[in-house]
């Protein structure tokens, strides 16, 4: 599915869905892979949350490093931006001054690409088409990217159509389509994406997904208890659903998968085998940390409201 | 700083948006293991309901207003002024520039890294004070903590001071206050909007999942189950050992301070009640001196050493449940193997 259109003074867009294209571009390193952090992703939507009336769609700047083949994107801000038609006019001093402020926090982030939602098209007849993903106007700001990046930016959508019931998140690399060495047009070829975290973001990300069904949102005050039965309760299910699985292979119905065979042999070889003596040794050993740190909390604690009260008194 | 539109009433409870939270954590987590704080923006809504919809890092200090380094890449795309901020002026710009983009212009706090837990320190009294007077009653100031960020946990939390203590402060005296009536903290919802909620859904489900053999998704159930005390054990009782023996120095200033008054307001208790009196009125004065050592800073060590005996206790309640369970489950493999 290729969309072709001529615009107004520069190189128009070319949209191929398919992946087995290679650039034949080689004197940038080849990107072939991306990996996005959750904050960007919430800050795109947020963005496209709070845009100006009328604004079919909202584009910014992504932040990160470059890793040889990998680009991370860390980080992102928002850029403001007009476009009607064929023409785009994009904030280039905000896009500088933003820069500046986000670098002097923190240095080792540079601009990898820009980011933008899904575009509304009104000259679409189907419903499935009514948002495209790239649009001519894309290359423009493509290009003026290309200019404030070192490398060749990436480029990042995000479909907040909701269309096809989900949020898309699609990349993209362009490069550019030349005959006789004229250039045409751009290619912008689609580059497979991941959502990774590092431990904290995952933590938070985590206790917002729990509490995405309720209308209040994650508390803070959840009980020790309360979550150490979660987990026990899921690490049950999870045996129960091996076991089932092996009670199936053993009595024949369910055909045996040996990749699963072997997982989960290996995920039960993995439990230490640990000698009574020696188990109970270490719980006794943990369990007499535990109560020495508690008593003595406990002294300190108490300790602590004596001296209160005596400073109390002193005071009147 | 901007002035913010009280929505009457003081704030009793903090919604803090999806967005905001993962900016403050990647920023304190980015900048281990030196300290950081930031500034928060969001809207006060009726209830007492105040609303963070976005925080921003404050940048790091330059040592030379005219000494920037610049690298090459810099030079080319960055705007030297912007870059030349500091403080209160980074702050404004930015805030300038969010207008643009449409976030909320509002400044309503600010947030800090803080290190296992101790937060009860006088630079932060002094810094809250100057948020809750000069921007508003309401300001807050969010604590995050990388150190205890793990297993499964997430340490924000969010504090500002009582009107006690601001008072005492601005009169300046030197009284006693209940070390537990100085902050007072205020409990902390995640929310998120629609659009992020549906987002999460299918991060929860596994849909962007990761194109290699690594982990996916962003399910922190198991990394509760963890068995290892001792290293937070022990470095709670090293930070209880400083506080405390910080804590019997400042005592020891105060019987000082004590014995001297005593002996310079009146050696002679022969001259009866009279004399007493006196007395007494003398060392009510001499501690309303400015040269008396301020109260303050034993009552803030005092709140911070219960503030550690609280987080272990927590902690310990949880590995003696973990700790049982793994024997009981122990004892059962046990059992069914003889």
């Amino acid at each position: 599915m290729a969309t072709l259109a001529t615009t107004y003074g520069s190189s128009p867009a070319l949209l191929l869905n398919t992946a087995t294209i290679t650039s034949t571009d080689g004197e940038s390193a080849n990107v072939s892979k991306v990996i996005v952090h959750p904050i960007v992703l919430l800050s795109v939507l947020d963005h496209h949350t709070r845009r100006q009336e009328g604004a079919g769609r909202v584009i910014g700047t992504l932040l990160g490093k470059r890793d040889g083949e990998t680009v991370e994107i860390t980080n992102c801000f928002a850029v403001p931006h007009a476009e009607r038609g064929d023409e785009v006019a994009i904030g280039k001093d905000f896009n500088r001054q933003m820069l500046a402020l986000h670098l002097r926090a923190n240095k080792r982030e540079t601009i990898v690409g820009w980011y933008a939602t899904a575009l509304p098209d009104e000259q679409a007849n189907g419903a499935a088409d009514k948002f495209k993903f790239i649009a001519d106007t894309s290359s423009l700001i493509h290009e003026f990217y290309a200019s404030e990046c070192e490398d060749d930016p990436i480029h990042l959508v995000v479909d907040t159509s909701l269309v096809a019931d989900a949020i898309e998140l699609r990349a993209y690399k362009s490069a550019s389509v030349a005959v006789k060495g004229e250039v045409l047009a751009n290619i912008f070829h689609e580059i497979r994406l991941a959502v990774k975290s590092s431990e904290s973001e995952r933590i938070c990300v985590d206790k917002m997904i729990r509490g995405a069904d309720s209308p209040e949102g994650a508390s803070f005050s959840q009980e020790e208890g309360e979550a150490l039965k979660l987990s026990m309760e899921k690490l049950l299910t999870m045996i129960e659903t091996c076991s089932a699985y092996v009670d199936g292979v053993v009595s024949g119905s369910i055909t045996p998968d040996e990749q699963v065979g072997r997982d989960i042999f290996e995920s039960l070889n993995s439990i230490p085998r640990i000698r009574p003596e020696v188990f109970d040794k270490m719980f006794n050993d943990s369990l007499q940390d535990l109560l020495m740190v508690t008593y003595l909390t406990n002294i300190t604690k108490t300790q602590l409201t004596i001296a209160e009260k005596l400073n109390a008194t002193l005071g009147k | 700083m901007a002035a913010v539109m009280e929505a009457g009433g003081p704030v009793t409870s903090v919604k803090l948006e999806g967005l905001a939270a993962l900016k403050i954590i990647k920023h304190c987590q980015e900048s281990l293991p030196t300290m950081v704080t930031g500034s928060l923006l969001g809207l006060m809504i009726e209830d007492g309901v105040l609303e963070i919809t976005h925080a921003f890092p404050f940048p790091e200090p330059l040592d030379d207003k005219g000494d920037i380094v610049k690298t090459a890449e810099e030079t080319a795309n960055v705007d030297d002024e912007a870059a030349a901020l500091d403080g209160h002026e980074f702050q404004l710009e930015m805030m300038k520039m969010l207008r643009e983009v449409n976030v909320d212009n509002n400044c309503v706090g600010w947030y800090q890294s803080m290190y296992l837990g101790s937060y009860s320190t006088s630079s932060l009294l002094e810094n809250q004070l100057s948020y809750q007077t000069d921007l508003s009653p309401n300001a807050v100031v969010i604590l995050y903590d990388p150190m205890q960020t793990a297993h499964g946990n997430l340490v924000l939390k969010c504090y500002r001071l009582t009107d006690e203590v601001v008072q005492l402060k601005l009169t300046g005296k030197n009284n006693f206050i209940n070390p537990r009536k100085i902050f007072q903290e205020v409990p902390v919802t995640l929310s998120n909007p629609g659009l992020v909620r549906s987002l999460l859904r299918d991060m929860g489900d596994g849909l962007h999942g990761s194109c290699g053999a690594e982990l996916t998704g962003a399910d922190t159930t198991f990394d509760r189950l963890d068995l290892s005390t001792n290293p937070y054990l022990e470095k709670h009782l090293e930070f209880l050992c400083s506080w405390v023996d910080d804590l019997a120095a400042e005592q020891y200033k105060f019987q000082h301070y004590t014995r001297n008054l005593r002996s310079s307001a009146g050696g002679d208790t022969r001259k009866g009640r009279k004399a007493k009196d006196e007395m007494a009125q003398a060392i009510e004065e001499g501690w309303a001196r400015a040269d008396a050592p301020k109260r303050m800073e034993s009552l803030l060590m005092s709140n911070q050493i219960r503030t550690y005996c609280d987080q272990v206790e927590k902690f310990t309640g949880g590995g003696f449940g973990k700790l049982f369970l793994t024997s009981g489950l122990h004892k059962d493999d046990d059992k069914k193997a003889s």
